[in-house]
């Protein structure tokens, strides 16, 4: 009797820790690792076997686009500049083309990376707006674009060359 | 509300040099309103986006090339919501919602019509989801004791994965997706 009283006790104290225990989301240890590093990350974008997201410390945000497959960063030289800000980033499932906005020198910019040519070459925004968030279809061709004009918020898709 | 096809004609396309085109995305038909944080299926084809209903922040998903607006019943009553993030084809649109006095990521099965949430332990705050196109893993931008972080979830043992062409799917083989 005592021992079935134990049990219900023991059942009663479980139920409200049941909600957390039974979330299905499993954590992927030796990645998290990897992002757990000191400073902050952000504004994440998977695609393929990439993680693109922003890394800094005290504000200072930069581009990392890390390789799931070896739990790496792999460099992006060329995109990362001292006198800019990234704001948001997304990436294509080879890992080659990086779409970001940015800010530098007071203007709101988007930018086309492409890694095998480390080249970074500016995408114009037609008519004239303000972006922020984005999209990647997963062949890097296509971007849809979260731009302000004229106190609204718009989507453009744009078709990249 | 149940499908609503969209009809209004498409904005004309703009050449921005360099072989880009530019178009608007198509309209929802409720004239001109804002919408934010847009997401496209791996494969294009659809585009999540967020927008104002009665009030509250909604998210729409819509078919790219017809305009055409699929409902999603099972996030009615859980707005507002953020961050949504699709799979390949769209089976699957992770989103987060709001439960009770808690935000939550959740991911829509479209297939089945089943929500999965994925409740977070207590202290940490959602703030963006970016899902894996196969739907195997899923990011999560989140406030962990005032530090921005992100985390990397499996979603392999929950949700079967979205066959992606060319890409060899577990078991071997090649995945059948035209």
């Amino acid at each position: 009797m005592r021992g079935r009283r134990h049990a219900w006790a023991v059942a009663l104290l479980c139920l409200p820790l049941a909600g957390c225990l039974s979330s299905p989301l499993r954590p992927v240890v030796g990645l998290n690792q990897q992002l757990g590093r000191a400073g902050s990350r952000q504004e994440p974008a998977l695609s393929g076997s990439w993680l693109a997201l922003l890394t800094g410390r005290q504000g200072r945000l930069q581009v990392q686009l890390l390789d799931l497959r070896r739990g790496l960063p792999v460099p992006l030289p060329g995109l990362n500049r001292p006198d800019s800000q990234p704001i948001s980033v997304a990436v294509d499932q080879q890992g080659d083309r990086l779409v970001l906005v940015r800010q530098r020198e007071g203007r709101t910019e988007l930018l086309l990376y492409r890694r095998s040519l480390q080249l970074a070459q500016p995408i114009p925004i037609e008519p004239a707006g303000v972006p922020r968030r984005l999209s990647l279809s997963a062949d890097g061709r296509l971007l849809a674009l979260e731009v302000s004009r004229d106190g609204l918020w718009q989507i453009d898709l744009l078709e990249l060359p | 509300m149940a499908l609503a096809l969209i009809t209004a004609a498409l904005g004309g396309c703009s050449s921005l040099g360099w072989g880009l085109r530019r178009q608007p995305a198509r309209p929802t038909g409720l004239g001109a309103e804002s919408r934010e944080h847009p997401a496209l299926s791996g494969d294009g084809r659809l585009l999540a986006s967020l927008v104002e209903r009665g009030g509250r922040t909604t998210v729409l998903l819509q078919d790219r090339s017809s305009g055409q607006v699929l409902p999603l019943p099972q996030l009615r009553s859980r707005q507002p919501h953020s961050s949504p993030s699709l799979s390949w084809r769209g089976r699957y649109l992770a989103v987060l919602v709001q439960q009770g006095p808690n935000r939550e990521p959740v991911v829509l099965d479209r297939a089945t019509g089943r929500l999965h949430p994925l409740p977070l332990p207590p202290g940490r705050l959602p703030l963006q989801l970016s899902l894996a196109a196969d739907g195997r893993r899923l990011a999560i931008d989140l406030l962990d004791n005032g530090q921005r972080r992100v985390e990397l979830f499996d979603l392999g043992g929950l949700l079967e994965p979205e066959p992606i062409p060319g890409q060899r799917v577990s078991g071997g083989g090649e995945a059948t997706v035209p």
